[in-house]
């Protein structure tokens, strides 16, 4: 039972992970909580499943698909809402970015409805029995999607020049300008980076619980943030931690207490770590 | 007709203080709230259910609920506030989706189907279900909360809230404890909303978690943003127009959010001072501008 819930829990730990990853490097990079990130992961959703319903392309392709959707959107958004703010009072872009999160929240009920979509893609996965606890093959999917994409990410910021570039720009934006940075850019790609990984993250969602819609994600956005908060806003392997163990305390919350408080348990630790360790577990930066 | 006008002058009476107690945050904490519609809901609730259960007064709920609601934006500031960096947006939208979910999932507060037969107010012989008692009564929260807002401002406390705002680290060190006086302004405005949730439950006599969401708490945000940060007369237009602007917009309903969504972020781009923005508030962003750099 404990170890199904750790399980489970870890499974939807690792997407919040993804989305938590996006806020972090976008945090890190501008000081900015962007709230339209939950926005992003359901237009990966929706792209990737309008796609399937109207085309018979193969799932991947529909995936980065959805993905690049997502990227897409967010460079837009930085572009539209942020960039024109940028150097201000921190409050005029955090208003810009939830006046964005509920323009792109409504316009997606006004051009797809309310109505639930369910994945159109049936697969067929195992439930595999492994030390009394079943875990279905889609779970390991996820969760070894998930697994790749942070690996991918943490390569690219550690080896390559354009990661190097992007840290640069987060912990001094003159100085890094100074040795020949284009800021900008950097700032564009973390929000294409950010993004996509939200969108991945609505995809596997989308086939996790069989359910797409204009709402989607709020909650998850949610609790991607106190994820991040968990690990350590602006720390990458924070928001990574911070995701799973989220994740875990979710399940394990719902499995003992009470199923129907299950998405008050992410507001609860967010809480906790406010008053306790504001800095998160592997400490962050301020900013 | 004359019923119609006064709904509406009503409605706008609750909007102005929900967007004046909003303004507050904004303007002295220098944070936004993403769940002032809560507390809003809270007061509601609260005042709605000692009124149906204990069949207390309307006069004595009314306090009661600005008190409950206060106490719980104490209860979110402290861990908040406190900290350097603008978590409040996010905890308040937590706060909010929490408070949707207890209202919905609790049997005391019905459900989704919220409370109904909630009694209107009486006192002596005036019976309030009379809508110009009741604008009356709106009007008269409305001065409470215009007159200690302005009295606040423009006191010794509102002056150390204007030191802490143009700069923290500088009010500090002249001996202002920035944190508690954050969380007291924060607490104040919950208490405000409150107010207006007791007004509004009385008033419609039913209450369900659909009006407390964070619709509601986008809707007063986009009143204070269009009204201009920092702007008390702002907030009091701001919170007139968005009331009365739909009401002639009634076909585009649907697009309601869409159009306060835009106009946030337009607002910010083109205006950001609003409509009534003395340019106090821009002046203090572009204070902030420099300062940003320099600490960077």
């Amino acid at each position: 039972m404990l170890l199904q819930q750790i399980l489970n829990g870890l499974t939807a730990g690792s997407v919040y992970a993804l989305i938590a990853l996006g806020y972090t490097m976008i945090y890190g990079i501008l000081g900015l909580i962007n709230f339209a990130q939950g926005e992003l992961y359901m237009a990966g959703a929706f792209a990737t499943v309008l796609l399937l319903t109207a085309y018979k392309v193969n799932f991947f392709v529909a995936f980065f698909f959805g993905m690049g959707v997502a990227a897409v959107l967010g460079v837009i958004l930085e572009r539209i809402a942020f960039r024109p703010l940028r150097g201000g009072h921190p409050l005029v872009p955090l208003i810009s970015a939830i006046g964005a999160s509920i323009f792109l929240q409504s316009l997606a009920l006004l051009l797809f409805g309310p109505a639930d979509r369910s994945f159109p893609i049936q697969f067929e996965f195992a439930a595999l029995e492994i030390a009394g606890v079943s875990v279905s093959t889609l779970q390991l999917a996820i969760f070894g999607a998930a697994l790749f994409f942070m690996a991918l990410l943490v390569a690219f910021v550690k080896y390559t020049k354009f990661g190097k570039a992007i840290m640069a720009t987060a912990l001094d934006q003159d100085t890094a300008r100074l040795m020949g940075i284009n800021v900008d850019r950097m700032i564009a790609i973390t929000f294409f980076i950010g993004s996509a990984l939200s969108g991945a993250a609505g995809i596997m969602m989308a086939i996790y619980y069989n359910t797409t819609y204009p709402r989607m994600g709020l909650l998850p956005g949610l609790k991607a943030f106190s994820a991040a908060v968990l690990g350590g806003v602006g720390n990458i392997p924070g928001a990574i931690v911070g995701g799973l163990l989220l994740g875990v305390a979710e399940n394990l919350g719902a499995g003992y207490l009470s199923s129907g408080y299950k998405d008050a348990v992410a507001f609860a630790i967010l809480i906790i770590v406010l008053l306790v360790r504001p800095k998160g577990l592997l400490g962050g930066r301020s900013h | 007709m004359t019923e119609y006008f006064l709904h509406i002058a009503i409605i706008s009476g609750l909007y102005i203080i929900l967007a004046l107690s909003l303004n507050l945050i904004i303007g002295y904490c220098g944070q936004v709230s993403l769940g002032h519609a809560a507390f809003y809901g809270l007061g509601a609730y609260t005042s709605a259910l000692i009124t149906i259960h204990w069949q207390v007064s309307f006069f004595l709920a009314l306090p009661v609920a600005a008190v409950v609601a206060a106490l719980f934006g104490l209860g979110l500031g402290i861990p908040t506030l406190r900290l350097k960096d603008d978590y409040l947006a996010i905890v308040t939208l937590g706060f909010g989706v929490i408070v949707d979910l207890i209202l919905l999932n609790l049997d005391v507060t019905g459900g989704p189907d919220g409370l109904a037969r909630i009694p209107p107010p009486r006192l002596g012989g005036i019976d309030f279900r009379d809508k110009v008692w009741y604008l009356l009564l709106v009007a008269l929260v409305v001065a409470f909360t215009l007159g200690l807002i302005s009295r606040l401002v423009h006191s010794r406390h509102g002056r150390a809230l204007k030191a802490i705002r143009d700069h923290e680290i500088t009010a500090r060190v002249m001996g202002i404890n920035a944190s508690a006086y954050k969380i007291s302004i924060f607490t104040l405005a919950a208490g405000l909303a409150g107010l207006a949730g007791s007004l509004y439950a009385h008033y419609i006599t039913f209450i369900n978690p659909e009006s407390f969401g964070l619709h509601t708490s986008i809707l007063v945000l986009t009143m204070v943003v269009l009204g201009g940060m920092g702007s008390i007369l702002g907030s009091v237009v701001g919170a007139g127009v968005l009331t009365i602007l739909p009401e002639l917009f009634r076909r585009f309903a649907d697009y309601q959010d869409l159009a306060y969504g835009a106009m946030l972020i337009a607002l910010l781009i083109w205006r950001p001072q609003g409509l009534l923005g003395s340019g106090k508030i821009s002046r203090k962003f572009s204070l902030a501008k420099n300062r940003a750099k320099k600490e960077r």
